[in-house]
């Protein structure tokens, strides 16, 4: 093989690992998120979270309350911080804060539904489940260790008017983060009750099978390694994310300017998007089949509920503020999300499968301790852990060892740490990195037997 | 007038600091403009969510982005 020959095998490996993604799933899985993501940032009071983690909550509250906020308010970096500090400072103490710290980045909204409809629902409720146990297990375990700095952090402060709100999340919110939620799990949910279709329709046209023909020979389809090729329909989702992407700048660029007409032009785009990647589009011989299934009916219903409630729930300024957030977060994930994805691509043609599996294909101590290690070393930004993820699995990364390396890469880069440090000092740090070190591997080596 | 930007320096700090400018400039005001962004420099205005605007070392708000008529009323209440 020339070297002209391999590079454009690299090249093409690339392009339809970005493709498969951008066609296949970022649409019914990604899309509601950042909308679910802008609605946490926008709409929910920080108050209605913090009033339960002064100085004089029980713990039995604030711990809890702490990995709630974890989900809740720190869908932003810019977040996380301010209220870590002022939780171990002036609220709660050390415990509380480190609970906040560290469910924050590993229960984020993104990242789970990502993680669910990419590797599958399994790695994305554990990855759940065992962040939210662990992040107060690790809270816990450090206020013990340093009891003792508690006990005077408990005389310098006094209650503070900070955290006496008497804010809560308002019904509405509630009810719209619902209707948000089930419109992720209605589009990306293998379920009969939404895969079944009820009734189909066939367009005529040949042309159908020769574009199909055409994409298969521009990205072959690779079960072997985990490339999916890319289908009509896929084909269709790519051209109406470029239109959607064009109307965005028009609607959601100025969104503080106004809603203008563009904003609706833009948000009806994305809706129809979202029901025409519900149906389910296969390529015949004569022509399309489009089979009506459930998961359209249920996408129409709950995105015309969204429609109807964020209209007449929320004033202007409440859905000027929820598009900048969403847009907000879309510029600063999208574009780091697709180089990610095109290099990961790269990286599972260029990796010997040998290397991955000799190293993390057995759940053991060492495996999962390689990959914890791996998430510590290597920083990629938010999402972009998910595609390096569906890499390593498809390269033969055990289950167990993938949870662990899922769970640490966000909780402990360079960056994070050195930020932590600043606040909480040198040692606390250290302990803390200690602690998540061996808890992830802990995490990796239990879901790996219930694996096994 | 003395205005403070708290906040670490995301867009919403950014977008902060860009309203109260725009205000400030549509009341022909006069104000310096500081940002804030160590975190015991905010710790010590008892905000705990940036972005927050201080005008006058007193804290207007915190933990959202105001719209303009709220600075507005702000700016024009400490004018005075």
């Amino acid at each position: 093989m020339n070297i002209t020959e391999t590079l454009l095998n690299v090249l093409q490996s690339g392009m339809g690992g970005l493709a498969a993604y951008l066609a296949a799933h970022v649409l019914l899985c990604l899309l509601p998120a950042f909308f679910i993501a802008g609605a946490l940032a926008a709409l929910i009071p920080k108050e209605a979270i913090t009033r339960y983690l002064g100085r004089d909550a029980p713990k039995w509250l604030s711990y809890p309350a702490s990995a709630l906020g974890g989900f809740l308010l720190a869908v932003c970096s810019c977040t996380i911080m301010p209220l870590f500090a002022s939780i171990y400072k002036k609220g709660a103490g050390l415990g509380p804060a480190i609970t906040f710290l560290f469910v924050g980045p590993a229960v984020n909204i993104l990242a789970i539904s990502f993680t669910g409809v990419q590797i599958g629902l399994d790695i994305a409720l554990a990855r759940v489940i065992l962040s939210l146990i662990f992040g107060v297990l690790i809270g816990v375990l450090m206020a013990w260790f340093f009891r003792k700095d508690d006990i005077e952090h408990a005389k310098s402060t006094e209650n503070n008017a900070l955290f006496s709100s008497k804010a809560t999340i308002p019904t509405r919110s509630i009810l719209l983060f619902l209707l948000l939620l089930a419109a992720l799990l209605a589009g990306t949910l293998q379920i009969g009750l939404f895969q079944n279709v009820f009734y189909t329709l066939q367009l005529p046209g040949s042309w159908a099978a020769s574009v199909q023909a055409w994409l298969d020979s521009l990205i072959p389809p690779d079960p072997s390694l985990g490339i999916e090729g890319v289908s009509v329909h896929g084909l269709m989702l790519i051209g109406l994310l470029i239109i959607i992407a064009a109307a965005s700048l028009k609607g959601f660029h100025r969104i503080y300017e106004g809603l203008t007409r563009w904003t609706t032009v833009t948000l009806g785009l994305i809706t129809l998007t979202l029901v025409f990647a519900s149906l389910s589009i296969s390529v015949t011989s004569t022509g399309l089949l489009i089979g009506l299934n459930g998961r359209f009916i249920a996408e129409i219903i709950i995105l015309g509920a969204i429609w109807w409630v964020s209209s007449k729930a929320f004033s202007a300024s409440e859905k000027q503020e929820w598009l900048w957030e969403t847009w907000r977060f879309v510029k600063q994930i999208i574009p780091l999300l697709l180089v990610g994805v095109f290099l990961a691509s790269i990286a599972r043609t260029l990796i010997p499968a040998s290397w991955i599996q000799t190293l993390a294909g057995e759940n053991t101590i060492w495996a999962n301790l390689a990959g914890v290690l791996f998430g510590v070393f290597m920083y990629f930004p938010t999402l972009v852990e998910v595609p390096v993820a569906q890499t390593f699995l498809s390269l033969g990364m055990h289950r167990g060892v993938l949870l662990a390396y899922l769970l640490a890469d966000p909780e402990l880069s360079l960056q994070s740490i050195l930020i932590t440090n600043t606040v909480i000092g040198k040692k606390k740090t250290a302990v803390y990195i200690v602690l998540v070190t061996i808890f992830s591997t802990l995490a990796g080596l239990i879901f790996g037997w219930f694996v096994n | 007038m003395e205005i403070k930007i708290l906040g670490g320096g995301c867009p919403k700090c950014e977008r902060l600091e860009a309203i109260t400018r725009e205000v400030v400039e549509e009341l022909g005001m006069e104000a310096t403009f500081t940002k804030v962004k160590t975190m015991p420099e905010i710790m010590a205005y008892d905000v705990m969510t940036t972005p927050a605007l201080v005008i006058d070392e007193c804290v207007q708000c915190y933990g959202r982005i105001p719209g303009k008529e709220e600075v507005r009323a702000w700016l024009e209440a400490s004018g005075e």
